[in-house]
């Protein structure tokens, strides 16, 4: 780090260098936050999670009893422990709320004032994040696994939207419709994700064992039907091409849009370039996935090498992408991890899993900056505690027990 | 400390810096070549593998038959074996063939090997010899994928569809989906048989020893089960790389232990 630091200073580093070194050691020592948490909000799972990418500073969830809540990520107090608060949440009690469990939430990508939901009742809404209430709703004939919206569009505004029909659906939030439907899958569909790339270029996979790139533009059909033994043959539609031996339920991009993640039921996972729809054959080994619903993945950005999180029953499992080799096993959650999402300005990762905890994943400080930040707090508690003595010294004597019933 | 020592990045470490020999001597043409011809670590356990196979166990019936995830048992990096036995499929020295139901399970034959049993099982079965000999200079030689379809076998090898019944007869070609075919090793079935029963005997002899787990020494001065036709360490090395059961080395020898 110090030479790191002179050669910076005597101007022999490029910037940009010096930063990729730092993040990347962050993200490879990352652990279990010990000063921040999360603010507990439903009863149900973690089923998605997001991240604006305007700030990234409100982190959106959706839980399987159909609420969504919005936490403010960022410490504002001066203070080390810090709780993310709820900015807002769609409550039980809310008339608009998800009848049944969320799916899939997704930021709009230019503005925090919408955001989007999907669940297994069958319904896609788009929320105004100021008033709560929905201002549009779509109907589907199946189950919606994952929407997304592409990050880069600019020339167009479609929802892609997988559900439990083998017809993939574009949704344009313009003029409040269906606008394409994608033939292609031959049965229920896992995962869409939009290229960060090209905001033309959209992937799919599904309960058959494919994985699908396709162009909005055209209407022929999907432009690569990925294989993964290389073959000579056409990656079109009309030979038998699969991507795994089990249903795909993960998928992303890496952050610069040249190379693709699928996670498939089958415990593979496997790396592909996204140009040329070639399967780039890096082992990570065996990952168990039972699950059959989607799980997000996330891989992190900035970094060298870039680092792949990927749940793995109750852990998460850090890969190296370009080499497949295991990097680390992050220990803390009590059941089934969900959702993963890095969040790059500050190299933590937030997860959510069965246990109806979202956790924060800070990289791992020196013990002296610790005592550091420990002293430093200790002198703030003890300034604003001189003039709350009177009002603490009552609580001593309360039952700090809780109960459910209470809340 | 130690753990944030082992997750440094490679930049962070520190290297020894390479010091270069005074005398150095170019290097010249032949030696060059003489160091492109080293078979890589894979094409060298391959080999190790191939001459593990007990041929005569099965009346030489079969061609020698190595798993790719024994490979993984030798190297940690899953990635090199991958892209070498990939690069070993491109050149035509290898062949790599789907078997089993289960997952991601794979047989490494050596095109050659596969070449004379294709040709004498063919001949056993009595397909014609002119579709025999089409079947060995077209894709014995010149396909490297795990499967082909209807159009490929037609159009670029002229194959007619009563010459693919006769490939399906001699079980050279097995179904995969409607007009694709994985390409199959004759008489997989008698490997197949042999190599879970042999699994599953070893698997059981493990559980059953104390706290599930037992060095490898130990293991190999117990008598064999007959089921382990294959051999003690033939299954041990799919058994591991298989992800079954864990290898951990000790002061006293390799240590296996049952995965839960």
């Amino acid at each position: 780090m110090l030479k790191f630091l002179f050669e910076r200073e005597q101007g022999l580093l490029d910037p940009l260098n010096l930063r990729r070194a730092e993040s990347t050691r962050r993200t490879f020592a990352l652990e279990l936050s010990r000063h921040r948490d999360v603010e507990m909000t439903s009863q149900g799972a973690v089923n998605s999670i997001d991240i604006d990418l305007i700030e990234s500073r409100y982190l959106l969830s959706g839980f399987s009893d159909g609420t969504a809540a919005i936490h403010d990520v960022v410490n504002q107090t001066g203070n080390v422990k810090y709780t993310c608060k709820v900015v807002c949440k769609i409550d039980r009690h809310n008339r608009y709320k998800h009848k049944t469990s969320i799916q899939s939430v997704c930021w709009y990508p230019l503005d925090t004032g919408i955001f989007t939901t999907s669940g297994t009742d069958k319904l896609l809404k788009v929320w105004d994040t100021n008033n709560l209430i929905p201002v549009d709703e779509y109907e589907f004939s199946g189950i919606v696994y994952q929407h997304d919206l592409s990050p880069v569009a600019t020339k167009h505004c479609l929802i892609a939207v997988g559900c439990q029909s083998s017809r993939l659906k574009l949704v344009d939030l313009k003029s409040g419709a269906s606008s394409h439907m994608l033939k292609g899958h031959q049965s229920s569909i896992y995962c869409v994700k939009w290229s960060p790339k090209d905001e033309f270029i959209l992937a799919s996979g599904g309960a058959d064992n494919r994985v699908l790139l396709w162009d909005v533009r055209s209407a022929k059909g999907a432009m690569k039907v990925l294989d993964q033994y290389n073959g000579k043959a056409p990656s079109d539609n009309t030979t038998g091409n699969t991507a795994h031996h089990g249903a795909i339920n993960g998928l992303t991009f890496t952050s610069d849009g040249l190379h693709l993640i699928s996670y498939g039921t089958d415990n593979c996972i496997r790396l592909w370039d996204a140009n040329s729809g070639k399967n780039c054959l890096i082992n990570y080994g065996n990952v168990p996935n039972d699950t059959k619903k989607l799980v997000q993945l996330s891989v992190s950005n900035g970094c060298s090498p870039d680092v792949l999180f990927i749940p793995n029953r109750s852990n998460i499992d850090m890969f190296d992408v370009y080499s497949g080799e295991k990097i680390d096993r992050l220990k803390g959650h009590y059941n089934s991890v969900n959702c993963c999402k890095f969040h790059s300005p500050t190299q933590d990762v937030y997860s959510g899993g069965n246990d109806r905890n979202i956790l924060i994943w800070t990289p791992d400080t020196d013990s002296s900056y610790d005592d550091h930040l420990k002293t430093q707090s200790e002198l703030h508690v003890k300034e604003s505690s001189a003039d709350e003595v009177r009002t603490t010294r009552p609580t001593v004597m309360i039952d700090t027990w809780s109960s459910d019933e209470d809340d | 400390m130690s753990r944030k020592r082992t997750l440094m990045p490679e930049f962070y470490k520190k290297k020894k810096v390479c010091t270069e020999s005074r005398n150095k001597v170019p290097i010249t043409d032949a030696e060059r070549e003489e160091v492109s011809r080293v078979p890589t670590d894979t094409e060298v356990y391959l080999m190790y593998f191939k001459n593990l196979f007990p041929l005569d166990k099965f009346e030489h019936r079969l061609p020698p038959m190595v798993l790719k995830h024994q490979l993984y048992s030798l190297n940690k990096n899953r990635t090199v074996v991958d892209k070498e036995l990939n690069d070993l499929k491109n050149k035509g020295l290898i062949k790599i063939f789907k078997i089993g139901s289960e997952f991601d399970e794979y047989a490494v034959v050596f095109t050659e090997d596969y070449r004379c049993h294709v040709t004498r099982v063919m001949a056993e079965v009595s397909v014609p010899k002119s579709i025999a000999d089409k079947f060995v200079n077209t894709i014995v030689k010149r396909c490297n994928d795990v499967y082909v379809n209807k159009d490929t076998l037609i159009k670029e090898y002229n194959f007619k569809d009563d010459d693919i019944t006769q490939l399906l007869k001699a079980t050279v070609l097995t179904n995969r989906t409607v007009g694709s075919w994985w390409l199959a090793v004759p008489n997989t079935g008698m490997f197949m048989k042999s190599l879970l029963r042999g699994r599953k005997a070893i698997l059981t002899m493990i559980k059953k020893s104390k706290y599930k787990e037992i060095l490898k020494n130990d293991l190999e001065q117990r008598k064999l089960p007959k089921m382990c036709r294959l051999g003690l360490t033939y299954h041990l090395q799919d058994i591991i790389g298989a992800d079954l059961i864990l290898s951990i080395q000790t002061t006293s020898g390799q240590l296996l232990r049952l995965k839960d």
